[in-house]
């Protein structure tokens, strides 16, 4: 009733409508400038979870930096020559005097600690204070690094062609300043080297601007692809553009509303105008009917009320599905996520609002004469694709076992395909690999121990246990242990510095490179390397209670897996080496693990939530379970088809697919409810008698309306198949395939469906 | 809390003082030399007034190395120094460690130089081993604490360029403030500015700044007590604004002109050092 006398009101007083529409618009829009962004994958998880509080907690207690900017230096004919060094030692000071840049904690060649034995005399100090001025300098630096099992792999790679400068960040620093900055830097130095900036936060801020490129540029194309697209179909402006008008009122009541609130834009909302563009289409349904019935009647106002009576229902319904559909995302453990969820949600619910009052009001506006031509072609007989869709329909009721058999067969396949699906997040993988962020992590990669970075935190209850033989002895099985497996490109730890000036002491002799026999010998070298070292060199390795000690683990990719590995790892390490200590992971490499199975956790959760919010909605809304189960089957298939081609692609099942998987839901059973409420409207007008009949009807006349709407829903997400970053790409080949099949389906294996259950349905 | 020796100490040297009358005399001229001082001369006083007083001088130091969060640890120590020449001339540091309990035994031996790198050795009991130690890196952290080691030892004044900013008190002193700009490039501060007290000579607060110019560290010397009527810096602290990070420095124990042999300072006494002398 409400809803009723929405649409009287708005065909009344048309003027009002659209103006007050106006106002709220304008007032949303004035929260724009606040907006933030959010790149941080930290934050997918509440600062309160377990895994937030304790890699804090790691970070505190061994003075580690949240964010370090890894400088790249490639050169072909090696580093290590005059040239290079001076270059190398002139950016490092460029770098050093940077604001935001920890300085007193940045490691290249001419800041890393460097313990050696030169004539008798221990020394330690920075491995190359100034370039080397002669060939013999050069020479001696090189027999530092290599003789130095700290520096292979982390500053100087094996094959001496590379080196890295590992540049942390104070607390609050702007990574993509500084990162710009150093390019600066590095521009000025002309030679054949080559530079890289890699690391978390220039990965983040470049993931941040290709954000806002993708908000800026692709929504926009999105909407003129899906205007061009209405505008052909229903060839009026005004229609075409109440359409794209409804659509842009609900993306800025949302993002208004977002951005007002509080929240920051991240990956996942920085989708959602895309996404609400796409659910706009929804109205074409109210069009489609419009232009049959005003064919018809030829009577404008009463086309209006009586095509808002015949859709109001399904599109309720729909509005419903795919508002629940998102709104199953509040229940999510990934903070994104549920902001993403209660974003579309709410844009949804405002999407409808506006199919009762704005769209009759622009109705009203529509001259008559314009649409007597453009609604001239619109009937079930005239239309050729409304004659095709009818086919189509009509086939899958004449030849229903074949039709069930055939989509069966695919089913099975797709349930294999889905056995082979691999939960992965990898999110340097997000960037093209022709992006400078994925190329410089390659060769750093390539050339050193590895970009992604772990650590293992081994625990005593006794402090100065760490100083104990034995645990030093435990600590380096454990490293060798894993640096057996083929992610771990390099570990580190404080037995290193250990082992090293236990050998430089007595005279570099290789017989000492080994842990000590008593703990006094460990202190007293432990000691010994701090009246000299940095501060940070020891407390990034062991606690100042020595109790606890931290194990640097550097691995090749940025695949979760990989750190599960080093997990297990560690755990068979612990069994089969019994000492009262602990090993706990931590650090980006642990929480990208942890927030992956968070992924899965959620996934099984949302989905299966939404299989029953959405049943629960198709039962309500046909008041029939029955019918709820036949309008059930398009989706459930066409997702399965979808999971079936991701496993046998090979494609990681990530966050964002895991996220579309839950809405997809919403989304794709709206023509399920399109079709078969307005069969059975279709039943109760001309009686159950010629079911073939009413099926064809169906799949021609609502079938256009369904067909139209898949084509502008993936017309709008098609765009985003042209995305810079892989996440939006694989979104819109996910939205675009669903929504073409799921539309495809609905109309074909209802209709067999339907047939095949006839007696049990319309009985 | 001084003891009732150390107050006896006090009064015998405030006796002293007053005894000399012709110090009054120089005293009274203070104020218009004072004004002539440069950067330059005030700095060369304070060195003396900091780092030299006494032919030689003993102390049992405690430094608690405090990290932001408050979680400490402590170096104990003997630290003997003597003069080898005048103020500003060449040092011998001799420093035996009773904390922590595992670097118990452990010497450190300096012969500081102007103008040139220093000698240091350690002494490494659970090898029995000295071993000569490279000073390539003034400026890096003494035993991981705050101050580096030109904090403890002093840093050649002819390093730095010194200007006299201004005339400020201090917690009701007098002070010259002077700001020190090295002259290389190899120091890890951009300038200093330096609070000394125009009575004494003391620094009682250094700035050091880094070379972007943010504040670094902040050197404090909390509280200054009369030692054989010498003024002496018992307490101090050193703290890293970037970092946190802070180190308190207490002279339990100190004395000046005890006569420490200079064979002391040798590679024998470094292996075993006598009891007198480190207690």
């Amino acid at each position: 009733m409400m809803k009723f006398s929405l649409v009287e009101f708005s065909i009344r007083r048309p003027k009002w409508v659209l103006l007050l529409t106006g106002l709220i618009t304008l007032l949303f829009l004035t929260q724009f400038p606040k907006i933030r962004t959010d790149t941080n994958p930290k934050h997918m998880l509440p600062a309160t979870s377990d895994v937030r509080v304790w890699n804090d907690e790691v970070d505190k207690t061994f003075g580690l930096y949240e964010d370090t900017i890894v400088v790249g230096v490639e050169n072909d004919a090696g580093v290590l020559n005059r040239e290079t060094l001076g270059r190398i030692a002139r950016i490092t000071d460029g770098i050093l005097a940077l604001p935001g840049v920890a300085s007193r904690d940045v490691n290249g060649f001419t800041t890393i600690t460097n313990v050696t034995a030169e004539a008798g005399t221990l020394k330690v100090g920075p491995l190359m204070p100034a370039a080397p001025k002669t060939h013999a300098e050069v020479e001696a630096l090189r027999a530092a690094l290599f003789g130095n099992p700290l520096f292979v792999n982390r500053v100087i790679s094996k094959d001496g062609k590379t080196t890295a400068i590992y540049v942390p960040l104070e607390k609050g620093a702007n990574g993509a300043e500084i990162a710009d900055k150093i390019r600066a830097i590095v521009a000025q130095e002309k030679g054949p080297e080559r530079y890289y900036i890699a690391g978390d936060p220039v990965a983040r801020d470049t993931f941040g601007a290709e954000m806002f490129k993708l908000m800026a540029m692709f929504s926009p194309i999105a909407g003129m692809i899906m205007f061009a697209a209405i505008q052909y179909m229903f060839r009026n402006l005004a229609l075409s553009a109440a359409m794209m008008g409804v659509s842009m009122v609900a993306i800025i009541w949302s993002m208004g509303l977002l951005i007002g609130v509080g929240f920051p834009v991240h990956i996942m909302s920085s989708m959602a105008p895309v996404f609400l563009m796409a659910i706009a289409t929804d109205s074409i349904h109210i069009f489609n009917e419009f232009y049959f019935r005003y064919k018809e009647k030829g009577d404008k106002l009463a086309a209006i009320r009586e095509t808002m009576a015949a859709v109001s229902r399904p599109v309720r319904f729909t509005a419903l599905a795919t508002a629940a559909g998102f709104a199953v995302l509040l229940f999510m453990n990934i903070v994104p996520v549920q902001v993403f969820g209660g974003l579309i949600a709410f844009g949804t619910v405002v999407l409808r609002l506006l199919s009762f009052s704005f769209i009759p009001a622009v109705l009203t506006f529509v001259r008559e004469d314009r649409l007597v031509r453009a609604a001239g072609s619109e009937s079930v007989e005239g239309d050729r694709t409304a004659r095709a869709l009818g086919r189509l329909g009509a086939f899958g009721a004449a030849r229903p076992g074949m039709t069930v058999a055939v989509a069966l067969a695919l089913v099975a396949v797709s349930v294999w395909g889905t056995s082979k699906i691999h939960v992965n997040n990898n999110l340097v993988a997000w960037f093209k690999p022709s992006s400078e962020i994925r190329v410089a992590d390659t060769a750093m990669n390539a050339a050193l121990g590895g970009t992604s970075l772990g650590y293992l935190v081994v625990q005593s209850k006794e402090p100065e246990f760490m100083k104990q033989p034995e645990a030093e002895r435990w600590i380096e099985g454990l490293q060798r242990h894993l640096e057996a497996l083929p992610e771990v490109g390099k570990t580190f730890s404080v037995v290193d510095y250990v082992k090293r000036i236990n050998r430089v002491l007595h005279d570099d002799d290789p017989k000492y490179d080994a842990v000590p026999q008593t703990k006094d010998m460990v202190g007293q070298y432990l000691f010994l390397f701090s009246m000299s070292a940095k501060p940070s060199d020891l407390d990034n390795v062991v606690d100042s209670a020595f109790g606890k000690a931290n194990i640097w683990v550097q691995m090749k990719t940025w695949d979760a897996d990989a750190m599960r590995q080093v997990i297990a790892a560690a755990e068979r390490y612990e069994k089969a080496n019994p000492l009262p200590l602990t090993v706990k992971p931590a650090g980006i490499a642990y929480f990208n693990l942890v927030w992956n199975d968070e992924v899965l956790g959620d996934l099984v959760r949302g989905f299966s939530l939404a299989l029953v919010v959405v049943f629960a909605i198709l039962a309500l809304d046909f008041r029939s379970f029955k019918w709820a189960l036949v309008a059930y089957a398009p989706l459930l298939f066409t997702i399965l088809f979808i999971y079936g081609v991701v496993g046998f692609v090979g494609k990681d099942f990530d966050m964002p697919l895991s996220v579309m998987s839950t809405l997809s839901l919403g989304m794709a059973v709206d023509f399920a409810i399109h079709f078969v409420s307005r069969l059975r409207q279709r039943l109760a007008e001309v009686g159950g008698a010629d079911l073939p009949g009413a099926l064809a009807w169906t799949a021609a006349r609502p079938g256009k309306g369904i067909m139209r709407n898949a084509v502008l829903f993936a017309a709008a997400f098609s765009v985003m198949m042209f995305a810079p970053l892989t996440p939006y790409v694989v979104v819109g080949a996910f939205i675009v395939s669903m929504m073409l099949l799921s539309a495809l389906l609905t109309l074909l294996l209802i209709p067999a469906l339907v047939m095949l259950g006839r007696r049990w349905l319309v009985a | 809390m001084k003891t009732k020796f150390q107050r006896r100490l006090m009064r015998e040297a405030r006796y002293a003082v007053t005894k000399r009358w012709w110090i009054w005399i120089i005293a009274g001229l203070l104020p218009l030399q004072a004004l002539a001082l440069s950067g330059e001369e005030v700095m060369k006083k304070s060195q003396a007034a900091f780092l030299y007083p006494g032919k030689d001088f003993k102390a049992r130091v405690v430094m608690k190395l405090i990290n932001k969060d408050g979680q400490e640890r402590v170096r104990e120590l003997t630290m003997l120094r003597k003069n080898v020449g005048e103020a500003g001339g060449e040092q011998k540091y001799f420093m035996y460690f009773f904390q922590p309990a595992d670097v118990k035994d452990m010497t450190f031996m300096t012969y500081k130089y102007p103008a040139r790198d220093d000698d240091r050795w350690m002494f490494i009991p659970a090898i029995n081993m000295v071993k000569r130690i490279a000073a390539q890196d003034k400026r890096s952290s003494f035993v991981g604490s705050d101050f580096t080691y030109e904090d403890v030892s002093g840093r050649d004044l002819e390093d730095d360029t010194h200007a006299l900013e201004r005339e400020e008190k201090i917690g009701g002193r007098d002070c010259y403030v002077v700001k020190s700009t090295p002259k290389g490039s190899d120091a890890d501060f951009g300038y200093k500015l330096t609070w000394v007290d125009k009575a004494n000579f003391l620094p009682l607060k250094e700035e050091q700044y880094d070379k972007k110019g943010a504040r670094y560290k902040l050197f404090t010397a909390d509280e200054v007590a009369d030692v054989q009527g010498i003024p002496t810096v018992v307490k101090r602290s050193m703290k890293n604004l970037q970092t946190g990070h802070r180190t308190e420095v207490a002279y339990l124990k100190s004395g000046y002109n005890l006569g420490i042999e200079d064979s002391l300072f040798t590679e024998r006494f470094l292996r075993q050092p006598p009891r007198k002398w480190i207690d």
